[in-house]
């Protein structure tokens, strides 16, 4: 876990990233890279901070994107009120499935995420004549105005994705170093005791299930605008595993876990979709092994190596 | 209600595969607290193998011996080399190292077979129909509900009857106090693993020439077989039968009522039931 202070190294070290990520790859893949650490961020902080595991992220980033899908392209939302509405929206939805899912725990709650992520796909397949059902939602606008600026070229969008998972990590980081995170961890390592404090449990895990859910379809938000489509895939099972994957690998212990996670994951499918179509099992042995040997995921790797590295200092 | 009382008949009939599909699972979560996400997978392996030995000597029998045992060695390899690791870890380490199996073997089945479904004949002997007062049943599908049958059969009398089942039983109970009585808890969960890959090895190869293969069937199966045995109570024989057969009615019968409506409900039941009574159905408070 991060020391529990913000602003902090890590938040100098995920800046300096965003700033030099575009000039290293193309301004399109680094806004894949964006929006999806701020997609993994969602279940970086409810697994690292609470303890919950969560397969049905990808409900909420659904959510967040046929919502602004339906804001931009039906009600004529602007570019900001739409990211505003549906970042809140979701978070309204999660507030309330999580009231819901806080009743149980452990392996109940992993299967409630499931049902509840199921349940979405398969409204949203339902509901076709709203959500265009396997044919997604089409027609998004593709150029958009933001404090006078115009969002239409790929290095636009790039600037836009980062600002949002900027000020996303920065909430969360604030978040967990807050009373509130402190409370968070309480529960992650002892729900019982922290019960016994007095502390209401279920509404912490309310509150945070809340925001991660806000996240997600604040990442969800941003999908639909960069890729000026709402895919179907979206609201799939499969998004909320990649985006559990993604956290996994890069580490719960700290959010800048969700950004090496997405980016890990993202060029890795990008540098092998072409060589090698059946990339995929390489991420599944990464994650075996992390399991296994590193539970702290890449980013502790880095972590565990400077530890190393002063020690050597200290020995020297 | 002719149509009705066919779709009752079917949905049994997907209710007994579903059951077999959910018995394994269930079996290993009762027995050591373990969620094995990668149980689809056994279930896929199994139904490729099933494709391959069809295609090859065109024998459904070979198929139904061959798959559930190689399933199972499947299963006990990967519970020696890599679950029992993880046995002293929280349960997320559980379920994301089983999942990462999951992706893994979906992965090699889609080297080895590609990513395009493909058909399994009806054996020969069963391509026909059979009769049933005033239905018309293919024989295949009452074939799957006879083994189906004798296999829950089977397993009830092991799991009542015999010493191991004594042991299962009184391992789900405390695996701690069973190993202090001298058993081999090691090796009863190797046998559990093996016992559950090879049943849902056996679903794997029945299902496969009622609906092809195709590598994705594992992620499909694996979320029905949570339903089950969450419906009909996790950890219990009988709630992985009653759920299966549950599971498999509402399906079947909702496909004609309102078919994209069939899984929006089954996942609305597993959270309703979730919520309302967390032991299953049938479970025990």
């Amino acid at each position: 876990m991060d020391t529990p202070r913000f602003p902090n190294v890590t938040t100098l070290i995920v800046a300096a990233a965003m700033i030099v990520l575009p000039f290293v790859v193309p301004a399109t893949l680094a806004s894949q890279i964006a929006i999806f650490a701020t997609a993994a961020l969602s279940v970086t902080l409810l697994l690292g901070g609470a303890g919950l595991l969560s397969f049905g992220q990808g409900l909420y980033l659904g959510i967040g994107a046929y919502a602004s899908g339906l804001l931009l392209r039906d009600a004529g939302f602007a570019l900001l009120p739409t990211l505003l509405v549906a970042t809140a929206g979701t978070a309204a939805v999660a507030a309330v499935l999580g009231a819901v899912m806080v009743r149980r725990q452990g392996i109940y709650f992993v299967m409630l995420t499931l049902a509840f992520a199921q349940m979405g796909y398969f409204a949203m397949l339902a509901a076709k004549d709203v959500t265009g059902g396997e044919n997604g939602l089409s027609g998004l606008p593709r150029r958009f105005d933001l404090f006078g600026a115009t969002i239409a070229s790929p290095l636009s969008f790039y600037v836009l994705s980062a600002g949002v998972f900027g000020l996303a990590f920065l909430a969360v980081q604030r978040l967990l170093a807050s009373p509130f995170g402190s409370v968070l961890t309480a529960i992650r390592e002892n729900e019982g005791r922290s019960e016994a404090m007095g502390y209401n449990v279920r509404l912490y895990k309310i509150a945070v299930i809340a925001v991660a859910g806000g996240i997600a379809g604040l990442a969800g938000s941003l999908h639909a605008v960069f890729l000026g489509f709402v895919p179907p895939t979206d609201v799939d099972l499969e998004v909320g595993q990649r985006m559990l994957v993604m956290s996994i690998i890069g580490g719960v212990g700290s959010p800048g876990g969700a950004l090496v996670g997405s980016a890990f994951y993202t060029l890795v499918s990008e540098a092998l979709s072409e060589l090698w179509a059946r990339w995929m099992a390489l991420i599944a042995l990464v994650l075996i092994a992390l399991v296994l040997f590193l539970p702290g995921g890449l980013w502790s790797a880095g972590r565990h190596l400077t530890g190393l590295l002063r020690r050597r200092d200290a020995d020297g | 209600m002719q149509l009705f009382l066919f779709q009752v008949l079917n949905g049994l009939g997907i209710g007994m595969i579903y059951f077999l599909l959910s018995v394994g699972l269930t079996l290993i979560f009762g027995l050591m607290r373990f969620v094995n996400f990668a149980h689809g997978a056994f279930y896929l392996v199994a139904a490729y193998l099933a494709f391959a030995i069809v295609g090859l000597t065109g024998s459904m029998v070979l198929a139904l011996v061959i798959a559930p045992l190689a399933v199972a060695i499947l299963a006990v390899a990967t519970e020696r080399l890599l679950l029992r690791h993880t046995y002293r870890m929280p349960h997320e380490a559980q379920i994301l190292i089983t999942f990462a199996i999951a992706l893994l073997i979906q992965e090699v089945v889609i080297m080895q077979f590609g990513p395009l479904g493909q058909n399994v004949p009806v054996p020969q002997a069963l391509s026909g129909v059979v009769f049933l007062g005033p239905f018309v049943y293919p024989a295949y599908r009452l074939a799957v509900v006879a083994v189906a049958a004798v296999v829950a059969v089977v397993l009830w009398i092991v799991v009542e009857k015999t010493k191991l089942g004594a042991v299962l039983r009184a391992g789900s109970e405390s695996a701690e106090m069973v190993a202090l009585l001298g058993i081999n808890v090691d090796r009863v969960f190797m046998a559990t693993f093996a016992l559950g890959g090879a049943l849902a090895g056996l679903a794997g190869v029945l299902a496969a020439p009622l609906r092809g293969v195709e590598p994705f069937m594992s992620a499909e199966a694996l979320g029905i077989a949570f339903v089950v045995v969450v419906v009909g109570g996790l950890g219990t024989l009988s709630g992985a039968l009653v759920g299966g057969l549950l599971i498999g009615l509402v399906q079947s019968i909702m496909s004609t009522l309102w078919p994209q409506g069939a899984h929006l409900m089954i996942y609305a039941a597993m959270a309703l039931v979730i919520l309302a009574r967390p032991t299953g159905l049938l479970g025990r408070t």
